[in-house]
């Protein structure tokens, strides 16, 4: 054995890191140049002639060959730049940063909701089996699987923003609102999220629940005539956690990225939204920016879940 | 101040529930007791320049920041804005002499003058293409003292005045040390100064202290302008559907253009929000290849005006007859440049006699590739009839549905189409748009023609003889079929009932209007 394993464990993790990373930028530049269309067309508009927009293109260095545009972004990268936007006039980490905190607050709160419901349901799914209840959650968990979020966003604002007048319709709060002010602007849409991705945690939680309350240590656990809630809350969720904390982890990573269509619909000027206008316009530093930093964040969260079983399960060993 | 869902008295549940974790928000809390108004746009502006592109919604939030020499009326005449009166031209139509209002205040709090104008002027004529266009007519651009400013042409340009008026790709007039490329500083002289921009979030424009109006009663763009609200929040609402129900939630003072089938449910709703109906909004038109392909033809393209009925395309594109009209005049009746020459080749649906033109003009099968987008359904379900009656007549038609980043950059490229639909704005002077009457814009039209026809329209400075002037090109139109203006939309837009003063307008603007408390 090893002297450090968990030492070398981490560094080879980090090695590996780096490698998914350097891919990762090569392929996010390959694809966006793949695909047809020109920012600085959309720029001009209408009345720009062909002149016009290779001046444009010179000024943002869009003229030059393909391999020392990649060069440059690279170039950048190594210092910690990732460019300026075409058109939001400023740099993408700015801009990136701006959108940080709706997009983190509104996955955070997504989830929060998900495991609220998926969880219990998910337990109580497995404790009855086959009955009643089970049925019941199982059918909405297929439901939820199924529904599309843009339709059960717009149901949600029609019922509580437009109808009963309980919540905003859209954006992110006044200029000036406080960070609290600015949170009651996600309760819809971090409720769409939190109901839709429910679905995968019961499933999740239910199939974990039902192969460990098959374990003989759960049997030994009743035969001791431990309370029935002691046995599963203590002994059989705490061992059934470690694929749902996966399921939850992975979860935040996709929200932070994924969740375009909640915050188009819901107007939210979050990540999401920054990386649909961006694709939409070909603002190419953005769109490599944001998917190069939401690929780093995926993949530190990947990183960090791994990390988290060692403390859910002592079993779990580096 | 607009009482917002948030602060109505059945929201209490809600919030008290809230209040107990100090999660206490209504949406205008933060600025309590600030006059401002909550406005719906249709997107993130791709730039505050607007010199540089002619993107409504740039201009529909600049122009409350920037103002040009002379604007448009509400008859859709000619007024001045910053400068004193309208121009003072020479016998000869080629000496325009403008002197500027006094007292007109920057917003860096420096009083404007003519080397701000001279200075502004040449980078519109730089940067945008409106003013690149308007630059080949220009021979000298200089200043007369403080006030006074001295264009003079190379040949007389009647749409002068009408091109530094445009609001969309403005020649706005600029502090003249703010003046860089791209802008970095947003100094003009309207009654809002620019404050603060929050991409994807909101544009905030703040009252101007010392805005310096004009006297005469306010009309359309011109006249008096007041801000009497104190902030306005331009909000980036890029999803049509939320744009609904945030103006029936009263979220939104104004929501900008909004989908036609929403007019029912705000129909519905007179308490909480009124539609607002801009007839004659614009113009959706298809634009042929000239340059290369089998659309070079001009028999081949009369062949095809004759296959095709405008009106069951401009059904196919907006449903509701109260929101298109179909007809071949390209300005409407009672208006300076209304003409029906030509127009009997407008709608005409004749597939029998497009097949005879067709065979005629050696058509031999040729695909014909429709460029289109989605980004205006109105667009891709033109398209689709479009395709249709062009079958029907004989054609052999592709659709090329792409998105609107792709159309615009193939549009460019002779090689890869046939026809591209677009729209554009209803403006009062021919020569804005569309840009296909200048030269170098997709389509390519040339021709000694058009050359004729628009060298008359352009020389002409009575606006009496213009409207008759204008009938010819439109002939020309008609005779070479370069595009198709396929007729005329309205657009849906809605406020609340609380915002007051408000005038529909193609770009609409806020101010002289007040929020009733």
């Amino acid at each position: 054995m090893t002297r450090y394993p968990m030492t070398r464990y981490l560094l080879s993790r980090l090695m590996g890191m780096l490698v998914v990373m350097s891919l990762v930028a090569v392929l996010v530049f390959i694809l966006t140049r793949a695909a047809s269309g020109d920012p600085i067309a959309v720029l001009l508009g209408d009345q720009a002639t062909a002149e016009d927009i290779s001046r444009v293109q010179k000024l943002y260095g869009l003229d030059k060959p393909l391999p020392v545009q990649f060069g440059i972004w690279v170039n950048q990268l190594l210092h910690g730049n990732l460019g300026d936007s075409i058109f939001l006039q400023r740099p993408v980490t700015q801009a990136l940063w701006e959108r940080a905190e709706p997009t983190t607050l509104l996955a955070l709160m997504a989830v929060a909701i998900a495991a609220g419901i998926g969880v219990p349901c998910g337990v109580v799914s497995a404790v009855f089996r086959g009955r009643m209840l089970d049925q019941l959650f199982t059918g909405l968990a297929m439901l939820g699987a199924s529904v599309p979020s843009f339709w059960f966003g717009l149901v949600l604002m029609q019922l509580f923003a437009v109808g009963l007048a309980w919540f905003p319709v859209s954006g992110y709060g006044d200029p000036g609102a406080t960070l609290l002010e600015r949170m009651y602007f996600l309760v819809l849409p971090a409720t769409v999220l939190g109901v839709l991705n429910s679905a995968l945690i019961i499933r999740f939680t239910r199939a974990s629940m039902l192969d460990v309350l098959g374990e003989d240590y759960v049997r030994t656990a009743r035969a001791k005539g431990l309370s029935e809630s002691v046995v599963v809350l203590k002994h059989a969720l705490r061992n059934a956690l470690v694929p749902i904390v996966t399921v939850l982890g992975l979860t935040v990573a996709l929200m932070i990225g994924g969740a375009v269509v909640t915050e188009t619909v819901f107007g939210l000027p979050g990540v999401g939204n920054l990386v649909v206008s961006a694709v939409l316009r070909r603002d190419y530093p953005v769109i490599q920016g944001a998917l190069l930093v939401v690929a780093a964040i995926y993949v530190v969260i990947n990183f960090l879940t791994d990390l988290l079983y060692t403390v859910v399960d002592p079993r779990v060993k580096y | 101040m607009m009482h917002t869902p948030l602060i109505r008295r059945r929201t209490a549940v809600a919030a008290a529930l809230l209040a107990g974790t100090g999660l206490v928000s209504p949406l205008t809390f933060a600025q309590a007791g600030k006059s401002a108004l909550n406005l719906a746009m249709i997107g993130e502006p791709p730039t505050l320049d607007i010199m540089s592109t002619p993107a409504d919604l740039v201009c529909i939030i600049m122009q409350h920041v920037y103002e040009p020499l002379f604007t448009f009326d509400a008859k859709a005449s000619l007024v001045p804005l910053l400068a004193e009166s309208l121009p003072k031209v020479s016998a000869d139509g080629k000496q325009y002499s403008i002197t500027l209002r006094k007292g007109v205040m920057l917003h860096n709090g420096r009083e404007l003058n003519a080397d701000d104008v001279v200075a502004s002027l040449h980078r519109w004529m730089e940067v945008s293409p409106r003013g690149k266009s308007v630059s080949k007519e220009v021979a000298t651009l200089v200043t007369k003292g403080t006030q006074g400013i001295e264009i003079t042409l190379k040949s007389p340009y009647a749409p002068l005045l009408s091109q530094l008026a445009m609001a969309s790709g403005m020649a706005a007039i600029m502090a003249k040390e703010s003046l860089a490329q791209p802008l970095k500083e947003f100094v003009g002289t309207g009654p809002y100064k620019f404050k603060e921009r929050r991409p994807d979030q909101y544009v905030l424009l703040s009252k101007f202290d010392d805005y310096s109006a004009r006297k005469e009663a306010a009309s359309g763009y011109g006249g008096k302008r007041t801000a009497v609200v104190e902030e306005l929040r331009f909000i980036p609402v890029p999803n049509a559907n939320t744009r609904v129900e945030g103006a029936l939630a009263g979220q939104f003072h104004y929501a900008d253009l909004l989908p036609i089938e929403a007019l029912g449910r705000i129909e519905k709703a007179p308490g909480k929000v009124v539609p607002i109906m801009t007839p004659s909004f614009g113009f959706p038109y298809m634009v042929f290849n000239t340059k290369e392909g089998v659309m070079t033809s001009q028999p081949t393209r009369k062949a095809v005006q004759t296959a095709i009925g405008e009106g069951e395309m401009l059904a196919a594109g907006f449903g509701d007859t109260r929101f298109f009209v179909a007809e071949g005049n390209h300005f409407p009746k009672g208006t300076p440049f209304f003409s029906a020459a030509g127009t009997t080749s407008y709608n005409e649906r004749d597939a029998a006699k497009a097949k005879v033109q067709a065979a005629a003009a050696g058509y031999k099968g040729d695909t014909i590739r429709i460029l289109t987008s989605r980004q205006y359904d109105f667009h891709y379900n033109m398209a689709l009839i479009l395709a249709e009656q062009l079958k029907r007549g004989g054609f052999k038609a592709e659709l090329n549905v792409v998105d609107w980043a792709t159309l615009v950059q193939r549009r460019s490229d002779a090689k890869l189409w046939d026809i591209y639909i677009t729209h554009s704005g209803q403006f009062p002077e021919p020569m804005l748009s569309p840009p296909q009457l200048g030269d170098g814009a997709p389509g390519w039209w040339s021709s000694p023609a058009k050359q004729e026809a628009l060298s008359a329209l352009n020389q002409e400075s009575n606006p009496a003889k213009r409207g008759a002037l204008w009938g010819k090109v439109q002939q020309v139109i008609y005779d070479e079929v370069p595009y198709i203006n396929v007729g005329k939309f309205a657009s849906l837009s809605a406020r609340s009932p609380a915002l007051e003063g408000y005038t529909p307008n193609t770009y609409p603007f806020f101010w002289n209007t007040s929020v009733k408390n």
